[in-house]
């Protein structure tokens, strides 16, 4: 429902991004039955592709070419989707989107060469754009991602850690990829520097909120809504945003604490769920959250005025108010 | 070039990769970048045969050695139950080592390379699907799927630069290397991917063993066959037959390849 009411925010975009849905398709295709059957087990999952969405609003900025656009909309879904199979080893998840992922579906190692086929799959299509500076980029975008993961590896269960260390790890994480989506966009479509390097902070804090918002959610959302066991952030020991404001009260502290990197029952999941839910940390988190919406929003105010930042700025809206 | 001078690059090369792909919680939790030393020789024969070398072929096979070690850091995620923090941080040094070569690739401008590099990370990724795909193949499609992941990477990099000359000799003895790798594998009572692939089609080890070891002897006279194509100097050819090569083709103890 949610991601329905998503899409008709971007309703404009349909045609573009039915384009963009089979061209992902084809993207996967592959001479291997498994790892096409695996790729598109997650294509079909769906998602929100917002990255491509931002690709596409961010072109309107410029002069707008689809056949371009699409160059940068598609690679940037397919590292989002190479991102998530390896994730899921990395977690041990059994569930995303309300499906069992690839290494449940068949095992870890295919999800590595899935993986790794569909960031191959990436790069082989950005490379049919020819400017280093689009390469430049997005190369160092994929660094830093990936440093959000080690960094949020080495913080697994580290109850301790500072505010400033979260919100470093969320912007590698989740908010550079956004923030290049937007950036590319405007660059393939011509669009000037400034006009850039606004959409490209927009893509930013709008990032940091969506992620932000995703946290919140896994303490608010039923399991059903998730698409995978609510409180899976606490249990796979990452440390999210309500955790850190919760943990200011020190019972819920020690609460966290003393279950902690357990394998604790279904009842006590839902207790510490429960507890963070009641406490003001939800509220606290999306304050945080609703102060990167208004920077993003602001960066619009620079932009030229028209239909793209009209539903940017839905969008900003929708992901302030998004239920799951 | 002599056999010292060749052991010293291909070293230098190992710490260049080294060197690329530094980073402080991968360094301390993982076991690095790993790439054999057969795959580096073969990635620098050129060189070592003195063949013409810029400074972009020499960044270029570095990265191909980069990318070999993103593979390799992948192939060692095991299916255990939990996952281990090692295993978590060697899921992410794959991926940090990929995005390691497209970003040297990228600064350097060489996209060409960054496109052919994909194709054959393609390539190898769909023929390692294939040890978990229940359809039979015959000998010779194992034997394509082992040549496939052994040298594409390479062979991509020949491509860009016009070795191509050198591909056969570098397959056949990568084969080799590899045939003789799981000769021992079977010997031992170990498992392999390629060793599954070849029992479901030659049903029994015994077959096995004694088809790998007809293999490896017609590699053997192929490979010299090759060396003499390529031309290369005695120096260099003693190298391949007796520290890359191991088993028959050499006299002398071998490498650690071996």
């Amino acid at each position: 429902m949610e991601k329905m009411k998503l899409k008709l925010l971007y309703s404009d975009l349909k045609p573009e991004l039915e384009l963009i849905e089979k061209e992902l398709e084809q993207a996967v295709d592959s001479e291997s039955l498994l790892l096409n059957d695996a790729s598109l087990h997650l294509l079909q999952a769906g998602g929100k592709r917002i990255r491509p969405v931002f690709v596409l609003l961010a072109g309107k900025f410029g002069e707008y070419d689809i056949e371009l656009l699409k160059r940068v909309a598609v690679p940037l879904e397919l590292i989002h989707m190479a991102s998530l199979v390896h994730d899921d080893v990395i977690d041990d998840s059994e569930i995303r989107r309300g499906r069992p992922t690839v290494k449940s579906e068949w095992n870890n190692s295919v999800a590595m060469y899935t993986g790794d086929f569909i960031l191959a799959r990436a790069l082989e299509r950005i490379t049919e754009i020819e400017s280093p500076r689009i390469h430049d980029i997005l190369s160092k975008t994929l660094i830093e991602v990936c440093r959000g993961e080690i960094i949020q590896i080495e913080h697994k269960y580290r109850l301790d850690q500072s505010l400033r260390d979260y919100l470093r790890r969320i912007k590698r994480k989740t908010a550079l990829l956004i923030s290049s989506s937007c950036e590319l966009g405007a660059l393939v479509s011509g669009t000037d520097e400034k006009t850039a390097a606004h959409l490209r902070r927009f893509g930013y804090f709008i990032g940091m909120s969506f992620q932000i918002i995703d946290d919140i959610l896994d303490f608010t959302a039923s399991d059903q809504e998730l698409g995978k066991p609510a409180g899976s952030d606490f249990i796979q020991g990452n440390i999210t945003l309500p955790i850190l404001y919760a943990r200011q009260n020190p019972e819920i502290y020690q609460m966290l604490r003393d279950n902690l990197n357990l394998d604790i029952s279904d009842e006590k999941r839902l207790e510490i769920v429960r507890t963070i839910r009641t406490s003001s940390a939800v509220d606290e988190a999306k304050r945080m959250s609703e102060r990167y919406l208004e920077k993003a929003l602001k960066e619009l105010d620079y932009l030229p005025k028209g239909s793209a930042t009209k539903t940017m700025r839905k969008i900003a809206f929708f992901i302030g108010k998004r239920k799951f | 070039m002599n056999g010292q001078q060749i052991q010293s690059k291909i070293i230098s090369m190992e710490i260049d990769v080294l060197k690329a792909v530094r980073q402080r919680t991968l360094d301390q939790l993982t076991e690095g970048p790993f790439v054999k030393e057969a795959r580096l020789f073969f990635l620098l024969l050129p060189f070592f045969n003195g063949e013409q070398w810029s400074d972009k072929m020499e960044s270029s096979a570095r990265t191909v050695a980069i990318v070999y070690a993103a593979l390799h850091s992948h192939d060692r995620v095991r299916e255990e139950m939990p996952i281990s923090k090692e295993q978590q941080l060697t899921v992410l040094a794959g991926d940090f080592y990929s995005g390691i070569y497209y970003q040297l690739l990228a600064e350097s401008k060489n996209i060409e390379m960054v496109q052919k590099l994909a194709t054959a990370i393609i390539q190898v990724s769909e023929k390692k699907a294939s040890f978990h795909e229940s359809a039979l193949q015959q000998p010779e499609q194992v034997e394509e799927t082992a040549t496939v992941i052994e040298t594409a990477l390479l062979n991509a990099f020949y491509e860009e630069n016009g070795f191509t000359h050198y591909k056969q000799l570098m397959e056949q003895s990568l084969l080799y290397i590899r045939y003789t790798e799981e000769l021992e594998a079977l010997k031992n009572g170990e498992f392999s991917h390629i060793l599954r692939l070849f029992s479901e089609t030659l049903i029994q080890s015994a077959f096995i063993e004694s088809w790998l070891t007809d293999r490896l002897e017609s590699l053997g006279n192929d490979i010299v066959v090759s060396i003499n194509d390529c031309e290369l100097d005695f120096e260099l050819k003693n190298v391949l037959l007796h520290q890359i090569i191991p088993h028959r083709l050499s006299a002398e103890p071998l490498t650690r390849e071996g």
